[in-house]
């Protein structure tokens, strides 16, 4: 503990319209320190990444790098005092090689105008090796895979000499092999003096590198501790903010669906689903919850014909069904409201009117013309239905709010006349009112015979709308449960904690 | 109806230059000039058209030029060697069309941009222009002349248009309505607003572009007939920049250059500006160099006009 402080965290404080995302946060990093930050989501890790790393400038308190207060808000000045992030989402130029990515902006020239390449090279792999990283510093990087990617964004940040990495859900996208590269690598790196600001869903991982960890629950601290005073179940009980009860996950399937299935997939498995079982029947509204990478995600697309099946089978509407793309999905009365509206599910220049009717042309076509006159009467009832907040049918959807374009999408699905929906985050980033609303037009679809799978990593939100709710967990269904007989920090467990760890 | 400004600029921009020209020139503003500007634009209309549709699509097409000659070419040496009018434009037609389809089947099948998907196109059809002509041009279009050199009866209700206006209005009619009236012109516009979105809502993107590429070899082919009628000629120059002034007409008149936007009238008023300012340089006495220099200003201050994203 005699290690000095590398950041110091200090009553900070960030208001967003609606929401306190973060509310007096204190916590110390020192140097060498892998600290671990866990919070369910919407628990405030992301925004504190954001204050530290001067995307968002604090309300409230302030940060302090090696005792110096950070002032100057902006992610390019973040970076120059030695704080770099690392997460799934880091950008690199793909068709440039390692060294000059990792060296970018830095390259050494000649006289400022010619790189000298064998030089950026040597320096390249001088840094790669003290690292121990086994990269080829002219490999281009857009022939790297996703770990190899990760360790270019690493050495990019150790090249300028970050003395505080922050990685997000690094592991999200590595196997078990590359992941243990990775821990040695945070190993190496704590000998080498960097704090590590470790923010994860997997405890596992986090009890086993952190030295310090820091619980937040609603943008609030509920504990900063040393590791050794800590263990699993506590955290888990902290970061659902009460006690564990004796839960017992019940076995998979053990409630008989009491209507008839819709949907049924029986030992679906792919490269990331493991022998998934489940159904959703007519008029049942059935939550899909799990970390970022246990498999929803996996489950949507390839049920929608995106991404490939190695085995198992599927049932729509009684009939089997084998996914061929989205084209015959929706033919077959399946719809997915995808995750992101505005990138996969809308048409964001196109009016609410337009965007509605896409889905189904044929249905607004008569004699080989399109019937506006149809299209329009569709789009008002579907507007009214839904209560969508729009100037008109005529407006452009990139003009709505995000909820109001989560409304447009399931408007599609209604438009289309699907019996089976399946739903990606369909809360995400809207503000409670939309929320309540969304919740809302779900349960009314399903009371009007329709069957609703709602894949989504919000626990909470989840249970104040289904009625049952299937916990994955590394590509896993390990629990299958009516949504009365199970709670938050049960689900949690079952997600995160040691309740659902499989053997 | 609401008046959007940035829809109907050129139409402003228009009416400007011709009252400056106006009062430079006392032979400008006469209906003898407007029919000439009228029959020097109407080729480069008709296959603006297609052109705004494929921008429409978030698609191009750099090869109409010498799909166009193309298609002159098959035809004026098919009336060159005695076969039937009808058969002569037919097979040009059908030329076009073929071109237009193997763009359409080469772009849906690869995840190359159609801007060199269809350069390529272009500069392989250069090859076979030159070829299937040796270089010299036909000089004979036959009926093609009667139709298209010409004007119409004077009076009412034609006025003594030139006949090129007849095509023309027949396209700009089309171009309309398939736009908005047809499920494959909506399907144009959900492609080019957000491909990913078009596809998860079940729009068969191939069959779409395909079927969009096609078209606009048709298009492509009809323009072939109209130009060699009007000149009297078939030869690999017929229709040179004929790619890039048929994008710039359409972006000029406000469609987006990537796709969603746009619409046929508007591309049309693109074109009539075109049209008038190559027309005023002359009268307000101006070396035809200016022409070049003012429609390469035009074309950049129409992009940086154009409706702010978000």
């Amino acid at each position: 503990m005699a290690d000095p402080v590398l950041l110091e965290v200090e009553h900070v404080g960030k208001h967003f319209p609606g929401v306190q995302a973060l509310d007096d946060v204190s916590m110390t990093l020192r140097a060498g320190e892998v600290h671990g930050l866990v919070g369910q989501n919407g628990a405030g890790k992301s925004t504190l990444v954001k204050c530290i790393t001067g995307v968002h400038p604090p309300d409230a308190g302030q940060i302090e790098l090696e005792g110096d207060p950070i002032t100057t808000y902006m992610p390019k000045r973040a970076y120059d005092l030695g704080i770099a992030v690392v997460h799934q989402r880091t950008k690199l130029i793909p068709y440039l090689s390692v060294a000059e990515n990792v060296l970018l902006g830095h390259l050494p020239t000649y006289h400022g105008a010619v790189i000298q390449r064998g030089e950026a090279n040597r320096v390249t792999r001088d840094l790669l090796k003290r690292f121990r990283l086994r990269l080829d510093p002219e490999m281009l990087v857009h022939r790297l895979g996703p770990a190899e990617r990760q360790q270019v964004a690493i050495a990019r940040a150790l090249f300028r000499r970050a003395r505080l990495l922050i990685l997000d859900e690094p592991t999200a996208a590595l196997d078990a092999e590359r992941a243990e590269h990775l821990f040695e690598l945070i190993g190496d790196l704590q000998m080498q003096g960097v704090g590590i600001l470790y923010v994860s869903h997997h405890l596992e991982e986090v009890f086993r590198l952190a030295d310090q960890i820091t619980v937040l629950r609603d943008g609030k601290v509920v504990a900063t501790r040393p590791v050794g005073e800590l263990d699993q179940n506590e955290v888990v009980t902290l970061m659902a903010g009460r006690r564990l009860e004796n839960g017992i996950a019940r076995p998979v399937g053990a409630t008989a669906p009491e209507s008839e299935p819709l949907l049924e997939l029986d030992g679906v498995s792919n490269p990331v689903l493991r022998d998934i079982r489940l159904s959703v029947g007519a008029g049942e509204v059935v939550g899909v919850t799990g970390v970022i990478g246990a498999g929803g995600h996996d489950i949507a697309r390839a049920l929608f014909g995106l991404e490939h099946l190695s085995s198992g089978e599927i049932r729509l509407l009684g009939e089997p069904y084998v996914p061929q793309g989205p084209r015959q999905a929706i033919a077959r009365g399946l719809f997915l409201v995808p995750e992101d509206p505005t990138r996969d599910g809308l048409v964001p220049v196109l009016s609410v009117a337009q965007n509605i009717t896409i889905v189904d042309l044929p249905g607004i076509t008569r004699g080989g013309l399109l019937s506006l006159r149809k299209e329009r009467a569709i789009a008002r009832r579907y507007v009214d239905e839904l209560s969508i907040a729009t100037g008109s049918i005529d407006t452009p959807v990139r003009n709505l709010s995000g909820g109001n374009q989560q409304k447009v999408l399931v408007a599609k699905a209604l438009a289309l006349g699907a019996q089976v929906l399946v739903l990606e985050e369909p809360t995400q980033g809207v503000d409670v009112h939309a929320t309540a609303e969304i919740h809302r037009i779900v349960r009314s679809l399903a009371d009007g015979g329709k069957a609703v799978m709602v894949i989504s990593t919000d626990i909470r939100d989840l249970l104040q709308f289904v009625d049952r709710i299937v916990a994955l967990r590394g590509g896993r269904a390990v629990a299958d449960l009516p949504a009365g007989e199970t709670d938050y920090a049960h689900m949690l467990d079952l997600t995160v904690g040691s309740l659902g760890a499989v053997a | 109806m609401d008046i959007d400004v940035y829809a109907v600029w050129p139409l402003f921009v228009m009416v400007i230059i011709i009252a400056y020209t106006s009062t430079k020139s006392s032979t400008y503003l006469t209906v003898f000039n407007f029919e000439n500007i009228l029959s020097q634009v109407a080729p480069l209309g008709i296959v603006t058209m297609g052109q705004a549709i494929l921008l429409i699509s978030a698609g191009l097409d750099l090869s109409v030029g010498y799909n166009i000659a193309l298609s002159s070419i098959v035809t004026g040496l098919l009336l060159e060697h005695g076969y039937s009018l009808w058969l002569a434009i037919g097979a040009g037609v059908l030329a076009a069309m073929a071109v237009g389809f193997t763009n359409g089947v080469l772009v849906a099948q690869n995840r190359a941009h159609p801007f060199i998907i269809t350069l390529g196109m272009s500069i392989f059809l250069f090859g076979l222009d030159t070829q299937l002509t040796g270089g010299a041009p036909v000089n004979d279009m036959k009926g093609l002349y009667t139709a298209f050199g010409g004007n119409l009866a004077n009076g009412f209700p034609f006025f003594g248009l030139p006949t090129v206006a007849i095509p023309l209005v027949i396209v700009v009619a089309f171009a309309y309505f398939f736009l908005r009236w047809t499920p494959l012109g909506r399907r144009a516009y959900a492609i080019g607003g957000n491909e990913e979105a078009a596809y998860l809502s079940g729009i068969p993107i191939k069959r779409t572009k395909i079927l969009l590429y096609t078209l606009m070899g048709a298009i492509v082919g009809l323009t072939g007939m109209v130009l060699a009628g009007q000149i009297n000629e078939a030869s690999f120059n017929l229709a040179q920049n004929f790619e890039l002034e048929s994008i710039a007409c359409a972006v000029i008149g406000g469609t987006a250059l990537f796709g969603g936007r746009g619409g046929a009238l508007r591309s049309l008023q693109g074109v009539a500006l075109w049209g008038v300012v190559q027309n005023a340089i002359v009268f307000v006495g101006l070396s035809s160099n200016y022409q070049q220099m003012a429609l390469g200003a035009i074309i950049v201050i129409a992009v940086m006009a154009q409706r702010p994203e978000r």
